[in-house]
């Protein structure tokens, strides 16, 4: 088997091979790390309950570190259980549980970077509000998991995933296309919808800025965490659709790193920029750092 | 390829993966190779890293990891309080580095009692890190494998009995780099590992005649698991 360094190369290997993208995916790390398989879906099962459990303490609520957010993924969870609900469940629990791991993060709590910290949300949220309903259990889902980290590996091979220097669309853009891979393949997608699904979702980030306000990893990351969960879900329902990605996706990969250099660096994490310098944005800011 | 489990991972306190688990990592690697506990702990952040350091809990975070915490310690919200329980004197300040540096660039100085350390360093993204100077000798370290830092006195052989003494314990060298001040002054060679290298194997290293001194960096920053 070839190794895996590119889309092409593991879409190549899938078709000569037969076999599931995860398979590929923990073969080539158990190879390159010398660890064996088992062991491999033994600490993505343990990833995978952490992930879980960030979910779950992201909605019990309670306010960030610096008072700005918080309570936000509680409000839709609760929300949607009245039965007022414009997207309907999957959605509204991606939306909520996506929210949620950015809350606790944002409280300094435990979560699980995928693949950074500030979107940490979709990959999580997205794969556990697809297993609720649709009755998947945990094995199940890590299989999922593991095509999403596999898809961030390779994007990860060619552009570097922080705000700082390819801005938002470097992190959550990335996070989104790993979840809509993730999610296209439980939901049975062959290789080629599930590389299509990551590249539909990653190309409708595209030039997504970094500007966070007082520079904190709240406002717009938490709430922005749950939006893009819905770009992995339509990526997801449009590829497994039929809808194809006429750039392939490595090279909407190639295209998000040119865009992140072309970016000034006021948008790509400094807070110099773009919501951050607004009137409220700068208030705010003062206010946080006692600035005159 | 990179590590699923570095992309899926880590699992970290928040809020920032190249702000807050990085930094921790990064000052990790400090504590590392200063091999001693530090009593003074001096940081120099440039651009982002300047910027957003309070918002990101960098300054706690870089603390933290000079205290020896690994980034899913919950205690790194309140290292800053437990470094002065401690007796660690620290400080941070901004400092700019240049339009080639990392956004996401630190120097750390740490200081023991009997010895100090410098290195500068970046987080790239996700939790990663590359340590670019340490001592003032330019690097690119990851941190992430097996990695041997010697120190020495430029003269000939010295590549060969260091490679020597890891050769026959049957382990492979992945990569390696040398570099020098200048003729016959001091001398550094970085010796990357697929797998780590016995104690006895590194004290052999530190009785060859000329050297200083010899680091071992373990896989601080993530990279393969150990089964």
């Amino acid at each position: 088997m070839p190794r895996l360094n590119s889309f092409a190369d593991l879409l190549e290997a899938a078709r000569e091979t037969g076999r599931p993208l995860d398979e590929l995916f923990l073969d080539e790390e158990s190879t390159e790390r010398e660890v064996p398989i088992e062991r491999l879906r033994k600490m993505f099962l343990e990833r995978w309950a952490v992930m879980k459990d960030s979910v779950r303490r992201g909605l019990a609520g309670g306010k960030s570190f610096s008072g700005l957010v918080g309570g936000d993924a509680k409000r839709v969870i609760e929300f949607t259980r009245d039965g007022d609900i414009a997207g309907g469940h999957l959605v509204a629990k991606a939306i909520a549980y996506s929210i949620a791991v950015l809350e606790e993060n944002s409280r300094m709590g435990v979560i699980v970077a995928a693949p950074t910290a500030g979107a940490a949300g979709m990959v999580p949220g997205t794969l556990l509000a697809l297993s609720e309903e649709h009755g998947l259990d945990d094995a199940a889902t890590v299989r999922g998991l593991v095509v999403a980290g596999g898809f961030g590996a390779l994007v990860a091979a060619r552009a570097e995933l922080s705000g700082a220097a390819g801005g938002c669309q470097a992190e959550q853009g990335v996070g989104a296309s790993m979840a809509a891979g993730g999610l296209a393949f439980l939901l049975g997608g062959d290789p080629e919808t599930c590389v299509h699904a990551a590249a539909l979702t990653l190309q409708n980030t595209l030039g997504l800025a970094c500007d966070p306000v007082a520079g904190l990893v709240e406002v717009p990351c938490v709430v922005r965490n749950g939006f893009t969960a819905m770009l992995a879900l339509a990526g997801a329902q449009t590829a497994l659709a039929g809808v194809r990605s006429v750039i392939p996706m490595d090279e909407v990969v190639e295209a998000m790193v040119r865009i992140g250099e072309a970016m000034p660096r006021s948008l790509k994490e400094t807070a110099d920029g773009g919501l951050a310098m607004t009137p409220t944005g700068c208030r705010i800011r003062n206010e946080l750092y006692q600035i005159k | 390829m990179i590590s699923l489990l570095d992309i899926v991972g880590p699992v970290m306190v928040g809020p920032s993966s190249s702000h807050t688990a990085g930094a921790c990592r990064l000052s990790h690697v400090a504590l590392a190779l200063l091999e001693e506990e530090p009593v003074e702990a001096r940081f120099e952040l440039h651009s982002a890293f300047a910027k957003t350091m309070r918002g990101h809990g960098t300054d706690r975070a870089l603390v933290a990891g000079a205290l020896g915490m690994e980034v899913d310690d919950e205690r790194i919200k309140d290292a800053l309080d437990l470094a002065r329980a401690r007796g660690l004197v620290f400080s941070f300040k901004p400092k700019n580095m240049g339009p080639e540096a990392h956004p996401n660039s630190v120097a750390i100085h740490l200081k023991g009692k009997t010895h100090a350390i410098s290195i500068l360093g970046a987080s790239i993204g996700g939790g990663m890190i590359e340590i670019r100077e340490v001592d003032g000798f330019p690097v690119s370290l990851t941190a992430r494998d097996p990695c041997i830092l010697l120190f020495y006195e430029d003269r000939p052989g010295m590549v060969m009995r260091a490679s020597e003494i890891i050769g026959r314990r049957g382990i492979n060298i992945a990569s390696m780099e040398v570099l020098r001040r200048g003729k016959g002054d001091q001398a550094f060679m970085r010796i990357d590992l697929d797998a780590p290298l016995p104690h006895e194997d590194v004290a052999a290293l530190r009785d060859l005649p000329g050297v200083h001194r010899v680091h071992v960096l373990d896989r601080v920053a993530g990279g393969a698991p150990i089964t």
